[in-house]
Order: C-alpha cells, then sequence, then structure tokens
C-alpha cells in the first residue's frame, strides 16, 4: 500500500500545467474549433468521473475504507439536478404539461409536494449537497458506531446501494422508474443543446476538479489527514491515542458522498440523461477500477485512472464490442496484483526494481510485502 | 385393488344409466338408429339441415358423456372438421389426414367412419383447406356443445377432471345445473371429489328461491370452509339486509367469517412455506460463501459466477443426454454430440449435479493457483481482483453461451404440487427445501467427519500453528477455496431447475448471499443456516403484508443494516482475543 501521498516538488509544475491545459487550453482550443464539441463533451464526462475517482480515494486510499455505494451518491447529485431540469423543461415536453413527461405518462395531475421547491436552482444545488450527504451521515453514523470496517463496510455499501437502486427502478417513487429523466431543455436560461453552454459546463467540471485536487491536497496534508491515513493503517492504535476514530470517518464518508454528489450533479446536464443503472454496485467497483488503475493514496491518480479507463472504453468498446469487458476485468486483475500502486506508481516501481538488481537481491518477486491494516489474521 | 375397480365400473355403469333416464325425453333421432358411435353421431350433426336439428343431435349426446365426444366437438369448435361435397352427391364431413403437399391440399378421411375419401378412380380425394368450408357454428351451438361437454367432463373416470367440471358447473349459479350434479353426489366415492360436490351444490343452491335451502346453503359453505364461494355469500348477505332477514344474514356473516379465518390460515402456512423454500434458496447459494468467505476470508465476488458455471454446465448435459449442442465462442465451432436417450430428460439431473460440482471446483483451484493465493492477506484487493475475474467470466458465458438465457428442462415432476386444505405445496418448493437439507448434510458432514475437514477447521483456526504442526496449508487452502466453489456449482444446478440461466445469473444472487453470511457470523455454518431461513422468512412475510416485493426487499436490507447494530459480529460470534 502506497503510504507516501503525492507530495513532490518536482510534480507541482506538472499538476499546475495540466490544470492550466484542461481548464484555459481545452475550452479555448474548443471555442476555435480545433477541438470538436464531442471531444470536449467527453471530457467533461470523464472529468465527473475523475471527481468521482477522487472522493473513492479520499475514503480508500487515504481512510481504507472501501465504499461500493459511491455511485449511488454521483447518482443521487444528479438526481437532485435532474428534478430541477425536469422543472425547467416546462411545457416544451412531449405532453405539452408543466409536469415532467413521465409524470404525465402515470397520470399525475399535479407536480408532487416535494418536487415544487426544485423549481428554484440554489435549492436544487442545496439539495445535491443535502441529500447524499444526509444518508451518508445516517449510514456511516450506523455503521462507524458498531465499528463495522474492512470487508464488511464494503459489503454493507453494496448491499445499501442495491436497495436504494431497487428503489429508484420503482415508478411509485416519482422519480421516472427505470427510465429516469432525459430530454433536459434549459439551466438557468441557457439552452443545453448549444456548444457555449457545454463549453461553460466543461470549464465549470475543470475549474470544480482543479478545487477538488486543492482541498484534497490540503485536507490531507493538515493534521487531519495524518490521523486519517493513521486510521487507515492502525485504527486501534488511534482510537487508543484518544481519538474519536468513528467522527473522523463519519467526517470524511459525508465529505465524499458530497464531492461525488456535486459531480453526479455536473455530470447529468453534460450527459443529459440519469437513470438508476448508473446506481448499481458495478458502477461503484468500475470507479474502484479507475482509483486502483490511477494509483490510490494519491490525488492526481484517480483523476488520470478514470481518464484513462473511459477513453480507453470509448474506444474499445466501439473497436472491440465483444473483448472490452475481458479486457477491463482482465487489465483489473494484473493491476491488483502487480501494479499496487497503479499507473503513478510505475515510475516507484521501476526505480524500486533497478535498485533490487543493483543490489543483487534475487528475490524476483515484484509484490511487496504489503501489511495493510484491513489484514485480519484469525 | 380388484374389489376397487369394480365398484369404480358399477358406479360408471349406474350414472350412465341414470343419464340415460333423465335424458330419454330427448331422444328423438338417436332411438332410430342401432346405437351409432359417437363418431358417426357428430358427422351426422355436421351435415344436418337446420340448426335446430344440429343442437338435437348434439343434445342426444348428453345419453352418454365420454372424453371422445368432448375431442371432436372442441375440434369442430375450433374449425378443424370440413364440409366436402361430392359432385351432385350429398356432402360429408371430414377431417385433413397426413401433411400439405405443395399446393397446401391435404388427403382427407371421412369423419364418420375414419376411412379415407376416395374418388371415382380410387385416387385419394384431396382438399385445400384454405379454400373449402369448415365445418362452421354458430352461438346456440356452442351453448349446447358446451352443456354437453361440461356433462361429459362430469362423468370422466379422472378424478381432477371431474372436479375442474363439477367446480365449472357451479359457475353462474345456474339450477339446471343441479340434477346432474346431485345425480353424481349419489353415487361418488372419491372424497375429494364429493367435498367438492356438496360445495358446489351448496353454491348453486344460496340462488335457491327457498329461504332455508339458502340458509341451509350458507351454513354448509361455511362448515367446508369454501374459498369459491366467498363472493356469492356476500351477494346473499347483500340482498337479506336489504330484505333485513335476520336470520339469513346471521348464517352468512358465520359463513364468512369462518372462510375469512380459514383464508388467513392459508396464507400464513403458505408464507412460511414460502420462506422457507426462499431461505433455502439463500442457504444453498450462501453455503458456498460460508466456507470462502466465512472460513477463509475472501471476499470471493466471482462466487455468483461459480454459481452460473454450475448451471451451464447442467446445461451442457442436459443437451449431451438429448440432441448434443452446437457452440461457437469467438468463431469456432464446437459441436457437442448427444446421445439420444430417451429418459434423458429426467436422468440428466443425477449426472449434472457431480459434473456441475465438478466444473465449479476445477474452476475455483484454477484461480486460488493463479490469482487468490497471492491475495491472502489482503482482503480488500481479493475482493476486487475477483470483481475482475467476475466481469470476465461472464463475458465468457456471453460469448460462448450468447447473451440471451438458454433453456433449461426441468423433470415434469416439479412442476406438480400436492394441495392440502386449500394451502399449495409446489413440488419445485419443496425440492428446494430438502435440496438445502441435503447440501448442509454433505457440508457438516465434510467439515467435521472426515480427514480433510479436520485439517480445514485446524488451518482457519490457526494457521501459523496447524503449519508448524506439519499440515501442508497451501494445499488446504486450494482444497478448501475448490471445495466452496464446487458447493456454488450446485447451488447452480439447482438454480437452472427453478429459474433462468443466463450470465448474469450469478449477479442476482451475490448481495443476497454476502448479506446471508454476514448475519449469520462470519466462519460459522450454523449461522448461514439460520440467517438464511431468517432472512426468507422476513422477505416473505413483509411481502405478504405490504404486497410488494420490492419494497419488502428494501425493508428487508435496512433491517439487516439494523441489525449489524445490535451484533455487528452477526448472529454467532466467533470470539478471539486478537485484535485485528
Amino acid at each position: 500500500m502506497p503510504t507516501q501521498p503525492f507530495t513532490g516538488r518536482v510534480q507541482l509544475p506538472v499538476l499546475i500545467i495540466a490544470a492550466v491545459f484542461l481548464v484555459v487550453v481545452m475550452p479555448t482550443l474548443n471555442a476555435f474549433g480545433i477541438i470538436e464539441n464531442f471531444t470536449l463533451n467527453l471530457w467533461g464526462k470523464y472529468l465527473c468521473y475523475g471527481i468521482m475517482a477522487i472522493s473513492i480515494d479520499l475514503l480508500w486510499g487515504y481512510t481504507g475504507l472501501l465504499c461500493l455505494g459511491q455511485a449511488l451518491f454521483f447518482t443521487l447529485g444528479g438526481y437532485m439536478m435532474g428534478m430541477h431540469l425536469m422543472l425547467m423543461i416546462g411545457k416544451l415536453g412531449q405532453y405539452k404539461s408543466d409536469l415532467p413527461d413521465f409524470m404525465v405518462f402515470l397520470g399525475h395531475t399535479e407536480i408532487p409536494a416535494f418536487w415544487q421547491p426544485f423549481y428554484s436552482f440554489p435549492f436544487a444545488i442545496a439539495m445535491v449537497f443535502l441529500v447524499p450527504g444526509l444518508l451518508a451521515y445516517i449510514f456511516g453514523y450506523l455503521a462507524f458506531r458498531s465499528r463495522i470496517k474492512g470487508v464488511y463496510f464494503s459489503i454493507l455499501t453494496q448491499a445499501l446501494t442495491y436497495g436504494m437502486a431497487l428503489l429508484f427502478f420503482k415508478n411509485d417513487l416519482l422519480m421516472g422508474g427505470n427510465n429516469g429523466f432525459t430530454d433536459f431543455r434549459t439551466l438557468l436560461g441557457a439552452d443545453l443543446r448549444t456548444a457555449s453552454t457545454q463549453r461553460i459546463l466543461y470549464i465549470c467540471t475543470a475549474v470544480l476538479m482543479v478545487a477538488v485536487v486543492a482541498g484534497c491536497k490540503w485536507l490531507t496534508n493538515s493534521r487531519f489527514g495524518l490521523i486519517q491515513r493513521a486510521i487507515r493503517d492502525s485504527e486501534n492504535r488511534v482510537l487508543f491515542s484518544g481519538y474519536a476514530t468513528a467522527n473522523f470517518k463519519l467526517f470524511i464518508f459525508v465529505t465524499s458522498a458530497m464531492i461525488a454528489a456535486f459531480a453526479g450533479a455536473l455530470y447529468v446536464p453534460q450527459v443529459g440523461i440519469i437513470n438508476p443503472s448508473e446506481m448499481t454496485t458495478e458502477k461503484s467497483l468500475e470507479a474502484v477500477v479507475w482509483v486502483a488503475l490511477g494509483g490510490r493514496g494519491t490525488l492526481v491518480g484517480p483523476v488520470v485512472g478514470a481518464i484513462s479507463v473511459n477513453a480507453l472504453k470509448s474506444w474499445a468498446t466501439r473497436a472491440y464490442p465483444d473483448l472490452w469487458v475481458l479486457i477491463l476485468g482482465g487489465t483489473f486483475v494484473l493491476i491488483v496484483m502487480f501494479m499496487p500502486k497503479g499507473l503513478v506508481g510505475i515510475p516507484s516501481q521501476i526505480q524500486e526494481l533497478i535498485t533490487k538488481i543493483r543490489r543483487k537481491t534475487p528475490q524476483a518477486d515484484p509484490l511487496p510485502p504489503a501489511i495493510s491494516s484491513e489484514t485480519a489474521d484469525p | 385393488m380388484c374389489r376397487f375397480l369394480t365398484q369404480r365400473a358399477l358406479q360408471r355403469v349406474s350414472l350412465l344409466l341414470f343419464f340415460n333416464l333423465l335424458l330419454a325425453g330427448s331422444f328423438t333421432w338417436a332411438k332410430a338408429q342401432e346405437t351409432p358411435s359417437i363418431r358417426e353421431v357428430i358427422a351426422a350433426a355436421v351435415i344436418a339441415d337446420s340448426p335446430a336439428e344440429q343442437r338435437e343431435i348434439i343434445l342426444s349426446l348428453k345419453s352418454r358423456p365420454s372424453p371422445e365426444a368432448i375431442s371432436w366437438l372442441e375440434k369442430w369448435r375450433e374449425g378443424s372438421i370440413f364440409l366436402y361435397e361430392e359432385d351432385g352427391g350429398p356432402s360429408s364431413a371430414v377431417l385433413l389426414d397426413g401433411e400439405a403437399d405443395a399446393s397446401g391440399s391435404f388427403a382427407t378421411i371421412r369423419l364418420s367412419d375414419a376411412s379415407p375419401m376416395l374418388a371415382a378412380d380410387g385416387s385419394p380425394i384431396r382438399i385445400n383447406p384454405k379454400t373449402v368450408d369448415f365445418a362452421d357454428t354458430d352461438s346456440g351451438l356452442r351453448r349446447v356443445m358446451k352443456e354437453v361437454t361440461a356433462l361429459a367432463a362430469l362423468a370422466d373416470p379422472s378424478p381432477e377432471k371431474r372436479i375442474r367440471a363439477i367446480q365449472d358447473s357451479s359457475v353462474g349459479q345456474k339450477s339446471e345445473k343441479l340434477p346432474a350434479l346431485e345425480a353424481l353426489q349419489a353415487v361418488e366415492k372419491n372424497p375429494k371429489v364429493i367435498r367438492v360436490l356438496g360445495e358446489s351444490i351448496a353454491i348453486i343452491r344460496l340462488k335457491s328461491r327457498d329461504r332455508n335451502e339458502r340458509i341451509a346453503a350458507c351454513r354448509t359453505l361455511g362448515e367446508v370452509k369454501s374459498l369459491a364461494a366467498q363472493d356469492v355469500i356476500k351477494s346473499v348477505l347483500d340482498d337479506a339486509m336489504t330484505a333485513g332477514d335476520q336470520e339469513t344474514i346471521t348464517a352468512a356473516k358465520k359463513a364468512i367469517a369462518a372462510i375469512n379465518a380459514h383464508i388467513s390460515a392459508i396464507n400464513a402456512v403458505g408464507t412460511v412455506f414460502r420462506g422457507l423454500s426462499l431461505g433455502s434458496v439463500l442457504l444453498v447459494v450462501a453455503i458456498g460463501l460460508a466456507i470462502t468467505f466465512g472460513l477463509m476470508g475472501i471476499i470471493n465476488m466471482a462466487h455468483g459466477e461459480f454459481i452460473a458455471i454450475g448451471a451451464y454446465t447442467t446445461y451442457i448435459i442436459q443437451n449431451v443426454f438429448a440432441a448434443g449442442l452446437k457452440l461457437s465462442p469467438f468463431g469456432i465451432s464446437i459441436s457437442i454430440p448427444g446421445m439420444n436417450l430417451e429418459s434423458g430428460a429426467n436422468l440428466y439431473f443425477a449426472v449434472a449435479l457431480p459434473a456441475s460440482f465438478i466444473a465449479a471446483a476445477l474452476v475455483g483451484l484454477l484461480l486460488e493457483r493463479s490469482v487468490i493465493r497471492f491475495l491472502y492477506r489482503r482482503p480488500l484487493e481479493s475482493l476486487l481482483a475477483t470483481w475482475g475475474i467476475s466481469l470476465v467470466l461472464q463475458q465468457l458465458f456471453r460469448l460462448i453461451f450468447g447473451a440471451s438465457n438458454v433453456q433449461v428442462s426441468s423433470p415434469d415432476w416439479l412442476s406438480g404440487n400436492w394441495t392440502v386444505n386449500d394451502v399449495v405445496f409446489g413440488w419445485n418448493r419443496v425440492f428446494v427445501i430438502g435440496f438445502a437439507v441435503m447440501i448442509i448434510a454433505a457440508t457438516w458432514l465434510v467439515l467435521n467427519k472426515t480427514s480433510l475437514g479436520l485439517l480445514i477447521r485446524a488451518v482457519m483456526q490457526n494457521r501459523n500453528m496447524a503449519a508448524c504442526m506439519g499440515v501442508r496449508t497451501e494445499r488446504v487452502n486450494m482444497m478448501t477455496f475448490a471445495f466452496g466453489c464446487g458447493l456454488a456449482g450446485l447451488a447452480g444446478a439447482f438454480l437452472s431447475q427453478i429459474g433462468n440461466v443466463g450470465p448474469s445469473l450469478g449477479q442476482n444472487y451475490i448481495v443476497d448471499a454476502f448479506m446471508t453470511v454476514v448475519v449469520g457470523g462470519v466462519g460459522n455454518i450454523l449461522g448461514t443456516v439460520i440467517s438464511a431461513l431468517g432472512i426468507g422468512m422476513a422477505d416473505q412475510s413483509l411481502q405478504q403484508y405490504l404486497g410488494n416485493p420490492v419494497i419488502g426487499k428494501i425493508l428487508v436490507l435496512g433491517a439487516i443494516i439494523l441489525f449489524l447494530q445490535w451484533r455487528p459480529a452477526g448472529i454467532f460470534v466467533t470470539r478471539s482475543r486478537s485484535l485485528d
């Protein structure tokens, strides 16, 4: 397990260049027509995934909590934004009614009370944070209080996600059933189908991502981050030193849920659809793959992983639709086994290998003798 | 046995005699003939001149109720009897015979005596069903046909068919059906049929003009707790309310109360039974996981795919016993020859069981050697790696067997059911419970009565100590994992009998399986048994109570999370002084 966060002085300029490229250069190139609208939109999607990946890493890489419900928080954030967007369609829908199409279809004549406040954009944004945050708070409070950790935490978050997905698939919930929300028109008066609106959304996403990376960097380098990593490496010692580890974990869990939710809220207007199949456990696990591939315990790794896996996916699902899943699964197994530090860890792994060969130690096993906090020796 | 048969025969004869007497009035045409065969009667009816005459001829069949009459009338109704008009001659009723030729014409046989229709030169006459008229029916004729059919069904030798006919005749509460039922009541010996007869007669009598008869019928229906009579008694009650007839109101209310009590008893028993069977499914699915996850601590996300391996193995074995199987993964076509066994459909499962165990165990062995043994000390990583493997396996299933579900037939006896006192016990659910008991017994025996089991338990309790004592822990790990996977394969063979087999078969069960093991307490087989049955019962009761399976399931998941608040380590806690 990589214990060193990504804090080299050398990399900082690289980071800044990357950030400037994503925030300024890409949209500028797009405005001049050098980058296609489609590509920019795709990158906007990747960056949303990147933000979700950071939220997973904050939990998994830094705190040792593998949450399989991150896609749930992401989708919930998306749904909150989607509710606002649905109401903004107004009479432009298929049924020319004030109600979202699916409600007309289900035979409703009035907008339900819990939808009403979503006419207000600030309220919708507040809900993007509050609903997933509250769910994370309740679940985390229950889980951490009874000291559920390690794989049990993973399995329980998996069950939570599964249950919520079942709920959202139901039409009675009035959240669109398995079709979810789609066919959005405007956001804050701007037409979502124009290139300029999409460019602004992209810039927002990129800026937010830079902000999240910077914020997480500050957090993980602070005293709080130190305790966070201590919890990951040996929770009991931290507990016995007098820290209420449950509160620390709860804070980080809620924070990461909110980050994921905000990413989801930015994702929906760019992709134009949200439905419950996005909140399944598989989607969470897929996001965990990005983190593992990019390199967990770093802040850049998840973004690198999210972008590279999704770019690979965009290409492979067209080139080799049948084999894509085999490639993803196979790569994943190999990475877990042989590259525990992920893509960003490759340089240090190579360095390690070279030192080993120079010392002429006959050990050829590329696996580090990692002993992690979750090692439970019965 | 012999006496029984004789009795049954006598009963039939006396019934026939009765019908003869009863319907003697309608004999006008049949008497004139020398008891023509049923085919002849039908043929005569088809070509009769007027609809009235047709009805009369068909009604004559009331005197000789038989399944043959039912089947011919059925054919007539669906239009498979045709009218053939010989040049200048009389028309006759014919049936199509053999295969269609190039022009879509068929050879024909006479309905009356099954002889082939021949032209003057001796060549067979062929007709095209598209150009020749079929024997038509009108509503009056169909009504008469129905009457005859119903009466014939009442005399059917099979008790089940008789029961169905009796129940049908009570629909609509037509008093003209009463005499036939009462006649049957006088001679019927089968207790089940007698019970249904009493019920049906009472239902019809509820419509009787005689008030006392209605009250008596209410009482009878209350006593037999008739489910079918629920609505009709309610309407009697409503009528009595408007008329202010106290005595009838009391009787009807009493009957309704008795029936409602019976319904809730049936539902309760049914829920317990369904809960047991759902619990058994969970148990069978989770028992393999209880070994790999519970005992070894490996989070095998590919557990569901091992279940699917078992199911697909069953599919292959089934086809090997039948006509063989052609698969074309990656463009390579593989043809597995079949043995074309006639009794294969009922036999193959006995071979499929061990085969699916072995197939899944072998794949498990391969997985353990190639991936999992590197991850014993890193459980979270084992979760991720096995998830990758589960993706790969699912895709392989899709490539090999296709993305849609494959057809696995289950033996005929699984589709029947056993009804006791109005509670239906489906054989497949009974099979589920039996299978679970068997698999648990087998697992318990392996773990507690074999030397492998002893080694497994020793290694799981204290790996280092066992190694010091000379146990080859690597090998035990391998065997344990293979055993757990083999159990998943068995679960797959089992699930193939009660549900669909497709690439994502395992995904439907994986969350439930993990929940079951976690609630049961990791490392404890008995805990898994109790938690599986508990979750199954809770799920079915909530479903019954709420009438909504999805909400029930969500509530169960919520309840599990809350339960783990109270007992974070599950029902049975493995006590240990070590601090993880």
